[in-house]
């Protein structure tokens, strides 16, 4: 069975992660190790996670976003989540979902107008 | 008026949480569901899955459409032969899980669907059931 990967690009400083629309569990728990590496690997200042394509965030989903976002952290950057769909948003707050420290943008855009802003961080 | 449809899958591997979420989708557009029922359906049906696997390794995804005169509705069992529940009650609490999730998916699942039914015995197994409904 073909499955979707995770993409990650680096952009000016920013690492750009894509998400696949369905991902199973074993791409979703590569999402740690993939960012973490790539993180160091290019010296990034932040790291932008674009759901947009996602149609499904359940809590496992999420608490890999969330423990991301933390190491991301640890290792002094920072997580932007964007392009959540309106009725993922809903389902996610019905269910009782957080995403932990990682901050939230509209688009991709408005997560690099959000690093860009932050102390530190961003693509300049 | 359709005639009712009814199917069921196993759920053996890890691959199959994803295969039951694309099935479940497939059985919520058909029936007619709008985008956010249809997201919350599948998410809760993605917990469920999940757990069937997590915690009884196997299990098995049943499915119907219900049709009555005044509502349409989608209902999924889930049911293992697993190590089953001993405390339904604690197992519905936010927070409590014995895998190191987050605790969301039982409670979750209920509060996404309209109706939610767990029947659980230690050592036999665990089946839970959720229905959507729509009217028509």
């Amino acid at each position: 069975m073909t499955h979707d990967r995770i993409l990650v690009i680096k952009v000016r400083d920013v690492l750009m992660v894509t998400m696949p629309a369905d991902p199973d569990d074993a791409t979703v728990g590569e999402l740690q190790e993939q960012v973490l590496g790539a993180l160091d690997h290019h010296r990034a200042n932040g790291l932008v996670l674009d759901i947009s394509a996602v149609d499904t965030l359940d809590s496992f989903f999420a608490r890999m976003v969330a423990e991301t976002s933390e190491m991301v952290a640890l290792m002094g950057s920072q997580t932007v989540v964007a392009g959540m769909r309106p009725s993922v948003a809903i389902t996610a707050t019905q269910l009782g979902l957080d995403l932990g420290n990682a901050k939230t943008a509209l688009d991709v855009d408005c997560a690099l107008d959000l690093l860009n802003a932050m102390p530190g961080g961003g693509s300049k | 008026m359709s005639a009712e449809r009814q199917g069921e899958m196993r759920i053996l591997t890890e691959g199959d949480i994803v295969v039951a979420r694309k099935v479940v989708r497939g059985v919520a557009n058909d029936a007619g569901f709008g985008l956010t029922d249809v997201t919350r359906i599948v998410t809760a049906a993605s917990e469920l899955t999940r757990n069937v696997f997590r915690y009884a390794g196997a299990g098995v995804l049943r499915w119907r459409n219900i049709d009555t005169n005044s509502s349409v509705g989608v209902e999924f069992v889930f049911e293992d032969y697993g190590p089953g529940i001993a405390d339904i009650p604690q197992a519905m609490q936010e927070g409590f899980t014995t895998s190191g999730g987050l605790g969301l998916g039982l409670p979750g699942a209920k509060r996404l669907m309209d109706e939610f039914d767990i029947c659980s015995e230690p050592g036999k197994g665990t089946t839970i059931k959720i229905t959507k409904w729509k009217n028509k």
